[in-house]
């Protein structure tokens, strides 16, 4: 670039189109994603309309029979329930996550880091092995068993392994670092001039939440709430290991075609289908975005 | 074939292998470059073989495990890695055999073979082991935690009893919970038939009702968490749970049940065929074999290792059953597996 451009020609320029050290930069982004999430997903959108043979080899011959499966009632009960499921936990890390990423964004800049290392933490440990130490807790003659018991809080153990209330724990546990990290970016952001300013004109601690901090943190709810439920949706290990895999998600029917049915076309079928429920929850949020923002 | 899916205990095997691995590249540095490509099933196979194998032939080994039958199979038949030594079990060695995927064994080059017993010889997925060479075997039967159960428990019509309900953990494998009940109805369980199927419905839809956990993985979790009181698992996990506690019993149901047989094969193309051979040689010496059994407390098929087990070992219910219950191996069913898997999913989901 010749020195005789000015300051605003270069902005110019480069806010039409990235020049070629701008699209250099962006390859190894774009190479990631071509190889390990367009590929894939070109693989599973073949495969699913294809047969196995009796081996459990793909077989090339193109019929939608995969997807006629997908539609049997049996299959979309499954999909219902693992959508309440992972809705469910998306209420409840909502609810958990929101007040907590709140404190955390109101902290004292210190404080703030510390409190953010501490949501993080748990990440330095193996999911399973997390997973496991639930199992630890809630288990029959478990922890909390034996606190409630020698408590006299209960007189029987309460049964919550291998319930459904043992996944929600298990899912909520999971997944509510994700709500509180991307609430808490907008927490930190939003300006407290704007909510004094509404005190001032007279709105009470509610209407001051709801008029100004909620629509304000919006973003962050719908960014925390899609890093919640998408992977909620398709988890199959706490469904199997806290829930002891009576009931079947969506997640370990998908499992299953891939482990043991060796139906892999089928399995890439559902997979397919999920990936379109995701776009469509992620087309209505973006959607649902615009308005209150 | 106990299918220790847990991705921990894989990563625990494969942080092994790294150290292994490490530790034998210094080792044996100026060796050739020989290697051996070991696919085999998860928590299955000793370190302690795989370093005495190397210390003795300067072989390395490269040992990567696997979960399931199905899971083995795909990553054999994609190709993606030249495999030596494979581990399926019986039926998938019936279907690997007949999609000619295994390569014929050079029984010159085993000459220990005779160490095995007689009955794991002549099994119908390969008379004569021509392609395969049995690692272990075991059965799938009934533990009881006899403190809690006090009624005798003989056949599965005793374990899926009403009284139970919520008191039972069971393999989270389709093919098994059909089998039971085929058994049970007195169809033979390698014909997987719509009708037969049909037949097996209402039974398996009252049984499911009263599982509390489905887990292939470590069904003996939920035993010794006090979570269930009895169950139908895998001899292995049986043998575990008694040798910790002997309240844990195990008992062969008397309907019949399912005999498992996991053998060593080498898959057709393999590169180091020699190297194979040596390892399946080296497995089938009484010393090591024994080994096998003291981490996998399955059956041994080896007769000579046997000899080798402590009287505790022999006499551990769950890896040396008594009695003549009607045992019986599984088949390759092919695409009936989708029917299988279908119907199961179809009576969890409706409960």
């Amino acid at each position: 670039m010749s020195a005789g451009f000015s300051l605003q020609q270069v902005q110019a320029e480069s806010q039409r189109q990235p020049a070629l050290p701008g699209w250099l930069l962006l390859s190894p982004l774009l190479l990631w994603l071509l190889l390990f999430v367009i590929a894939p997903a070109a693989i599973l959108l073949v495969y699913s309309f294809c047969r196995r043979d009796a081996l459990g080899q793909v077989v090339y011959d193109f019929n939608l029979e995969n997807y006629k499966r997908v539609f049997d009632p049996i299959y979309l009960r499954i999909l219902w329930r693992s959508l309440f499921f992972a809705g469910l936990s998306t209420l409840f890390c909502l609810v958990i996550g929101y007040p907590v990423a709140y404190f955390i964004g109101k902290a004292a800049e210190n404080m703030r880091n510390l409190l953010l290392v501490l949501v993080m933490i748990p990440f330095w440990t193996s999911f399973l092995i997390r997973t496991y130490a639930w199992i630890t807790i809630l288990k029959s003659e478990g922890l909390l068993n034996s606190l409630m018991l020698s408590t006299g809080l209960v007189s029987l153990p309460i049964e919550i392994m291998y319930t459904p209330a043992a996944v929600i724990i298990g899912l909520v546990y999971a997944y509510l670092p994700f709500m509180i990290l991307p609430i808490y970016g907008s927490v930190e952001k939003l300006d407290n001039a704007l909510v004094e300013a509404a005190m001032d004109l007279g709105a009470g601690p509610l209407r001051a939440f709801s008029t100004v901090i909620l629509p304000l943190t919006w973003p962050g709810m719908v960014a925390g709430a899609l890093l919640v439920f998408v992977p909620a949706l398709g988890m199959f290990a706490i469904t199997d290991l806290m829930g002891g895999a009576r009931v079947p998600m969506v997640g370990n029917v998908i499992q299953n075609q891939f482990l043991q049915a060796r139906d892999w076309p089928f399995g890439s079928a559902l997979g397919v289908t999920l990936m379109t429920l995701f776009i469509l929850v992620f087309w209505l949020c973006s959607r649902k975005l615009k308005p209150l923002s | 074939m106990k299918p220790t899916t847990l991705l921990l205990a894989a990563a625990t095997v494969m942080m092994a292998g790294l150290i292994a691995c490490s530790k034998t590249e210094t080792a044996v540095a100026p060796a050739p470059a020989k290697e051996l490509n070991l696919f085999a099933w998860s928590e299955y196979v000793p370190q302690s073989i795989i370093d005495g194998f190397t210390a003795e032939t300067g072989i390395k080994v490269n040992y990567e495990t696997y979960a399931s039958n199905e899971e083995m199979l795909s990553k054999l038949l994609s190709g993606a890695t030249a495999y030596d030594l494979v581990q399926p079990s019986e039926y998938t060695v019936e279907a690997l055999i007949r999609a000619n995927k295994l390569s014929p064994l050079d029984h010159g080059k085993i000459p220990n073979l005779g160490n095995l017993a007689p009955e794991y010889t002549q099994m119908p997925h390969d008379p004569g082991l021509k392609y395969s060479v049995p690692w272990m075997a075991g059965t799938v039967g009934i533990v009881v935690n006899n403190e809690k159960i006090k009624e005798p428990i003989t056949g599965y019509s005793d374990v899926f009893n009403k009284k139970y309900k919520g008191r039972i953990v069971v393999l989270n494998d389709n093919r098994e919970l059909v089998s039971w009940v085929l058994d049970t109805l007195g169809l033979p369980v390698n014909q997987i038939t719509a009708d037969n199927l049909a037949k097996a419905k209402p039974i398996l839809a009252d049984w499911v009702k009263l599982v509390k956990v489905f887990d292939s993985d470590s069904p003996k979790t939920a035993l010794l968490n006090g979570d269930v009181d009895l169950g139908v698992v895998w001899s292995g996990e049986a043998a575990i749970l008694y040798k910790e506690n002997k309240k844990f019993q195990y008992v062969l149901p008397k309907e019949g049940a399912h005999r498992f047989i996991d053998s060593l094969c080498i898959p057709a193309g393999a590169p180091h065929s020699g190297a194979a051979h040596l390892f399946i040689s080296y497995i089938l010496r009484p010393e090591v074999s024994k080994l096998i059994s003291e981490d996998f407390p399955y059956t041994n098929p080896n007769l000579e290792a046997r000899k080798l087990l402590t009287p505790e070992q022999l006499e551990n219910p769950a890896s040396y059953p008594k009695g003549n219950a009607k045992l019986e191996t599984f088949t390759d069913i092919g695409t009936s597996a989708a029917d299988i898997d279908k119907l199961v999913t179809d009576l969890k989901s409706s409960n």
